[in-house]
């Protein structure tokens, strides 16, 4: 059927995706320029070779970025998303409604003058062979609405197929409007903090690294060298004052980042889903159906710990290749205290309590037994080699053993109906709530050592994007590994049933 | 105490794994007999000679002999009507629990060596993760995929 309604995408498609190739080529054509210089041959068309090229090149991908945007047309026909593409070859991409999750909304600094927005459709991709995702780049805010209406119409007709009360339907209709609620909203404070106490600092340094790297082969390293010497030269002080000035730049970068980023953070819940705002250039909305939500997880960072705040992250079985994904920030940062209402709120299944069964005291040295491995023979070269400092080399064993102790203090685990919490520390402390039937597997795991002091570590599997999660207790008693397992064993049936009869 | 899953891998199986370390210890030979070349050429110590004797010897000792031999005692699985149970690992025994509400699909998967032994590996797919059960006689292999395949499709795919 070829009458139906095909729509395109807004013009900007095509300078964003040149603007893109653009970025990724920025490194290498100016490594180029650089290496190649301007030589002086006489022949003008060889003097400038590298610019021409690139120009060309530049040419080529304006071009195509213009066919491409041309060629990319979308569709609804048949209860499905329909996406024709290609630049070469023309390929198609048929996403029935049913599959789609959810529509995520970003807007960047491109898109506001037109009032467009970039729609990611996310699809409940069960396996990799599934995977169904589509993006428009760039299109109406209306395109989207409508967009939406389709999806929601034909829902609608399929309820309307299962049970023809069409008064029904309306009632429906009614309770969905009132059932938007604010849930969470970012204070400006905490805005602030969360901004401040970002771990994005090592992110940043890092890519800056990478970044001179880049430049490594052009950069005149003798002279850079011999600037450098007489800098440290005319004072220590002066070059740790640098240092520290060029990582406040940095950290202020992460900060406005951060900033910018979770400006404006809301959480609704809208029906069955939770809808998520955040952004001041680059505004993105997020859907996530609750349905869709495999874990909890409150995540207690040590420094932010200290003023009394958390967050708290959900799992997401959709999506996870195109978009937010897996991983999702539900309460980027927020006051301990003010954890359980909200997320109460939110999912009322859920049993918020600090899980209470602690490990034994015997697991302790599974805490930081292995660690001896390392450490033996590092200390003893230390010492051997740079005696007598070597010997503050031992300072580092008392470190690892409170270290692993204080794992081991942070252990816990809780069996409650069917829920199955556990928190464990790797630098920040996890607390994760889940549910039996989002749990893909269980583990219990043993070594000798293990097997002779009755103790073992029982890792679950939680689905989370297209990988999975790991949430483990180490080292636990035997016994209690085994009960968590045999709670996790599926009852026969008979028994199931009697289960299902309890729940309602 | 958990009671252990009641099913072994094929015999074979212990057989194919002494065949695979066997091969690495023919490179780790390769290497040795390397070193002991250079050994005699550079007029290096003696007892470097010892040393790449011992490793092969070693090598060959642990990853022909000793360890498929506690991986196939280990190596146990048992496939009940709502969950699949597995218990491997050499050092660390790992058992695991795959409720078949949340197995997605089962493939059976042969290489080279292991069609020449008439053997096949099973992996077990479950949205999050993936689980190998590694040498089944075909036969044994074909009939387990169907039967997890069969057992599995009874539930809601509900992820």
């Amino acid at each position: 059927m070829m009458s139906k309604t095909r729509y395109q995408l807004h013009w900007i498609t095509a300078v964003m995706s040149v603007l893109k190739t653009l970025k990724e080529m920025i490194v290498p054509i100016l490594i180029l320029v650089f290496a190649n210089g301007v030589n002086d041959t006489g022949k003008w068309y060889l003097d400038y070779l590298t610019f021409l090229i690139f120009g060309f090149l530049i040419i080529v991908f304006f071009v195509t970025g213009i066919i491409k945007w041309k060629r990319y047309v979308y569709w609804f026909e048949e209860d499905e998303l329909r996406i024709e593409y290609g630049l070469f070859v023309k390929k198609k991409r048929y996403i029935p409604f049913d599959r789609i999750q959810s529509l995520d909304y970003t807007e960047g600094i491109l898109h506001r003058p037109f009032n467009l927005v970039k729609v990611s459709v996310e699809t409940a991709g069960g396996s990799a062979s599934l995977k169904a995702e589509a993006e428009l780049t760039a299109i109406t805010k209306e395109a989207a609405t409508v967009i939406e209406m389709e999806i929601a119409e034909a829902k609608k007709r399929k309820i309307q197929g299962a049970n023809l009360d069409e008064e029904f339907i309306e009632e429906v209709e009614v309770e969905r409007e009132s059932l938007v609620r604010k849930i969470f909203a970012l204070s400006g404070k905490d805005l602030l903090v969360l901004a401040t106490t970002s771990g994005g600092v090592g992110l940043i340094i890092s890519g800056v690294i990478i970044f001179l790297f880049q430049f490594a082969d052009i950069l005149p390293i003798e002279w850079a060298y011999r600037e450098v010497s007489v800098f440290i030269k005319s004072g220590l002080l002066l070059v740790a004052i640098a240092v520290f000035l060029i990582l406040l730049v940095i950290w202020g970068i992460s900060v406005a980042m951060t900033f910018f980023a979770y400006y404006g953070f809301t959480v609704q819940i809208d029906d069955e889903d939770i809808v998520i705002t955040r952004g001041l250039l680059e505004k993105k909305r997020v859907t996530v159906p609750l349905n869709r939500v495999q874990s909890v997880r409150i995540v207690e960072n040590p420094f932010r710990k200290l003023f009394g705040y958390a967050n708290v992250v959900i799992d997401n079985a959709g999506g996870g290749v195109v978009g937010e994904g897996a991983k999702i920030n539900l309460f980027p940062i927020v006051k301990k205290e003010a954890i359980n209402t909200p997320l109460g709120e939110l999912f009322p299944e859920l049993v918020l309590e600090k899980p209470t069964n602690k490990l034994p005291a015997r697991s302790k040295r599974f805490y930081y037994r292995i660690e001896f491995v390392w450490m033996v023979p590092a200390v003893a070269a230390l010492s051997y080699f740079f005696f007598p400092f070597g010997l503050f080399s031992f300072l580092i064993v008392p470190i690892v053993i409170s270290w692993g102790l204080w794992h081991h203090r942070s252990a816990a685990y809780e069996i409650s109906g069917n829920q199955l919490t556990m928190r464990f520390r790797a630098f920040s402390l996890q607390t994760v709530y889940m549910m039996k039937n989002r749990i893909q597997s269980m583990e219990m795991k043993q070594n000798y050592f293990h097997r002779k002091r009755k103790v073992a570590t029982v890792s679950a599997a939680i689905k989370s994007g297209m990988g999975a999660f790991y949430a483990q207790v180490k080292h636990m008693e035997e016994e209690e590994a085994e009960r968590i397992l045999a709670w996790y064993e599926p009852v026969r049936e008979a028994v199931v049933v009697e289960d299902l009869d309890i729940e309602q | 105490m958990r009671g252990q899953p009641s099913n072994r891998i094929s015999e074979k199986g212990l057989r194919v794994w002494r065949l695979y370390g066997i091969i690495q210890t023919f490179f780790v030979l390769l290497v040795a007999i390397g070193v002991g070349v250079l050994t005699y050429i550079f007029e290096w110590q003696w007892y470097i000679y010892v040393i790449a004797a011992i490793i092969v010897i070693a090598y060959a000792y642990f990853f022909v002999y000793l360890f498929p031999k506690i991986k196939w005692l280990r190596w146990r699985y048992e496939v009940r009507e709502s969950e699949i149970e597995l218990q491997h690992g050499l050092f660390i025994v790992k058992r695991t629990l795959i409720p078949m509400v949340r197995v997605q699909h089962v493939d059976t998967s042969q290489g080279p060596i292991l069609r020449k032994y008439n053997l096949a590996g099973i992996t077990i797919s479950t949205a999050a993760t993936n689980h190998e059960i590694p040498a089944l006689v075909v036969e044994e292999a074909d009939d387990l995929r169907s039967r997890i395949s069969t057992l599995a499709r009874v539930a809601d795919d509900d992820v």
